[in-house]
This record gives structure tokens, sequence and C-alpha cells, in this order.
């Protein structure tokens, strides 16, 4: 007898198999991602103290009323797009040199010595607190959490260059006051606006000290985790703090 | 003598189709890797606010530290009366908001609560750090809004996020 041969499998059908699938994949899927604005709450408090006091120049309050219009530092304004423009104001006024005339936030200005003396004496009260037989361990971490803040501050500035470390007052922050009715696109616009104006800041310092785009850094640090991308992400945080407020409407 | 043959009655070959499947196979897997899969269609009409300079949540959505709530109008508008100013909440593809306030708002901490306590073996943040993702209609009253995050503030999930379309960056 001879040989039989085994019959070929018919392959013609395995297009119209993947076909199939494919287009199961192209109808459950999406392209597009899910992109937002990301923001903390603040945490709830058991007993409410009264506000601390903050100077007017400290504040840049964008207000947005029921009928969606805009109000920005007790100034009507027409148009959304004017936002960034005011938010870069409010932190480029006096950034170069303070100016106490104007109604803007002051800076300070930190200095290599400053921050060494401060680290010293937090170490020094920790190590005395550490001794005593009984501290709540909250003012312990409270003083490491401090530390750290201040050890960030003191590779910033090394990153930085400079002498002294320009810092915008602590206060300095911007306040988004809404009321019930104001459309959800409005504030999505603000927040928008917002977010421009402290992006274009970070990114200018960023090109000029760095010589690459914030956006670079933010991306690469996503990728890699490294330490280096780290601590200019902290630097840019530290010059433009992102302080943003929302106010809970109450009308 | 020619020097050309005549094709006489000789058809064209057909052409070979062998190596079809493999294309599509080829375009199938670059669908499979660039697209995320399609949540459920929310049964509330949405339809988001442009912006820009976004933060990009794929991330968190594929770690599933991220949980999508929306915020429109309902999809019947005869219904529309029944939900406070208008605007229903969908959570998990329910509309939830009734007259009788079981459902209205008050519902959002129940709900988170409940979805971190089924992932919690999974993910490794504790629930202040899940994200909880706003995803609300053009017209939404923002005041809505601060009453979800009012109810996601008393169970302490303090990170929010409000979804919004990128325009890119132009």
């Amino acid at each position: 007898m001879s040989k039989r041969e085994i019959p070929e499998i018919n392959a013609g059908s395995m297009a119209d198999i993947a076909f199939l699938l494919l287009i199961f994949f192209l109808v459950t899927t999406t392209m597009d991602r899910d992109q937002a604005y990301v923001r903390n709450i603040p945490k709830k408090i058991e007993q409410v103290t009264d506000p601390v006091e903050v100077e007017e120049r400290n504040n840049l309050a964008v207000k947005a009323n029921s009928r969606n219009q805009l109000m920005v530092r007790n100034e009507i304004i027409q148009n959304p797009d004017e936002i960034s423009e005011k938010v870069v104001e409010f932190y480029r006024k006096n950034e170069k040199k303070n100016d106490p005339t104007n109604n803007y936030p002051m800076y300070s200005r930190v200095s290599m010595q400053t921050i060494n003396d401060n680290i010293a004496r937090i170490e020094a009260e920790v190590e005395d607190l550490e001794s005593q037989p009984d501290v709540a361990p909250e003012i312990i971490d409270f003083k490491y959490n401090q530390l750290g803040e201040w050890e960030k501050k003191k590779r910033s500035l090394q990153l930085y260059g400079g002498r002294e470390l320009p810092e915008i007052h602590f206060q300095a922050n911007i306040r988004i006051e809404v009321q019930i009715a104001t459309d959800y696109e409005l504030f999505a616009k603000i927040q928008t606006e917002i977010e421009e104006a402290i992006f274009e800041l970070r990114d200018d310092e960023s090109k000029r000290i760095f010589g690459e785009s914030y956006a670079t850094i933010k991306a690469r640090y996503a990728q890699d985790q490294e330490n280096v991308d780290k601590d200019k992400l902290d630097l840019l945080d530290i010059l433009y703090p992102a302080r943003i407020i929302e106010v809970t409407p109450k009308k | 003598m020619s020097k050309f043959k005549k094709d006489s009655g000789k058809s064209v070959p057909g052409v070979n189709t062998s190596s079809l499947p493999d294309i599509v196979f080829m375009l199938l897997f670059f669908f499979m890797v660039a697209t995320t899969s399609k949540e459920v269609d929310p049964t509330v009409e949405v339809e988001q606010p442009e912006g820009t300079k976004t933060t990009d949540l794929t991330p968190f959505k594929q770690r599933s530290e991220i949980d999508f709530l929306y915020l429109g109008e309902p999809r019947n508008p005869a219904r529309a009366a029944d939900f406070k100013l208008g605007y229903a909440l969908s959570l998990d593809n329910v509309v939830q908001a009734t007259a009788d306030e079981l459902y209205t708002t008050n519902a959002v901490g129940q709900w988170k609560q409940d979805k971190f306590e089924e992932k919690k073996a999974r993910i490794t943040v504790p629930i202040e750090a899940v994200i909880t993702c706003i995803k609300a209609d053009k017209g939404a009253p923002t005041g809505l809004i601060f009453d979800i995050r009012k109810e996601l503030q008393e169970i302490n999930a303090l990170t929010i996020a409000y979804a919004v379309r990128d325009k890119g960056n132009i």
C-alpha cells in the first residue's frame, strides 16, 4: 500500500474567525482615556476651631454665582480664560522683589543657614522627646514630618542653585467659591485655568533650571520613580505650591 | 514562428489569501493592546466638559484604585422631577435617586465603603487614597458635587477626581 498523505487542514475560515474577534474587541473597548483633576478633600475635624485670620493679599478668590458669572479678586470677569493670567500674576507679582504697597502675597527667602539651623533644632527636640518616658507618639511623628519638610527644602535649595530659596507666603491660597446652581462646566473650567497657570509657572522654571519641560520630568517620574526626578518635582512644588481650597456652597 | 505565446484561455491565478489571517490577527493584537475595556454605559446622560492639563487615570484604573460615579440627567426626562435639581446619580449603573432620600447622595458613603471592603485584599493603599472619580454632566449643579464630597469626607475617602474630556495640549 502506498503512503497515504495527511490531508491539509483548510485554513480558509481562519480569517473569518480573526475578523470576528477583531470586531468584538473594536466594539467592547474604547480608545479614550479617563482624564480628570485629582484633588484632596480635607480631613473631617471633630472640633471646629475659629478660622485663622488670612490677610487679604494672600487670597485669590475665584467666585462663580448661580448665573455662571465670574469674579476674581473682587473684579468681575467676562471671559473665563482670563483666570489663568490672574493666577500667574498672583504668583509672579512679588516673586523677584517684595513690594509691600501692592496687594499680592509676599515671598520669603530661605537661606541654607536657616535650613541647617532648623534641622539641628528639630533634631535636638526629637532627641529630647524620645528620652522622655511618656510622650505621645503623634508628637514625635509630627516632629519627624517637620524634619522631613526641612530636609526636602535643603535638597531643593541645592538643586535650585542660588543662595536663597524663594518661598511664597505659607497662607497664599487659591479659593474656589461657587454656588449650588453653578454649572459643573464652569467649575471644571476654573479647575482647568488654575491647573494651566500652575503648569505654566512650573514649566518656565523647570526649563530655566533643568533645561527640560515640566511635563517631561513628570512623565519620567511616573515611569521610573527615580529620586532625582522626585527632588526636581519637589523643588517646583515648593516654588509654586498649588494650595487650592474648594469652599462648600451654602446657597 | 512567433516569439510571444498566446495565452489561450488561461485564467488569471487567484490571489493568495493565506496571509490574510496573519494580517487580521496583527490588527486584533494592536487593538487589544491599545484600548481599554469600556465600562458599562451609565444609566444617566453625561456629556463631559472639556479641560486641559489633566491627570491620566489609567494607571489607577489598572490597579483598581478608583471608583467611578456618574452625575447626569436621567435618560427618561419624565423622571427628572424625582431627583434633586433634576440630576440623578448613577452608582454601578443603578440610578440612585428617589424622592425618599434612601438612594440620594447619602448612599455614596455606603457605596464607597462597600467597594473598598470588596477589594481590600487586592490593593495596598488605604481608603484615603482610593480615588472617587465623579463624571458629571456639563450642566450639573456644582452643589451636588459638594454633597458627594461631604459624604466621602464622612467615611474618610479623601481623594477625589473631577472628570473632564481632555482636548489635548494645544
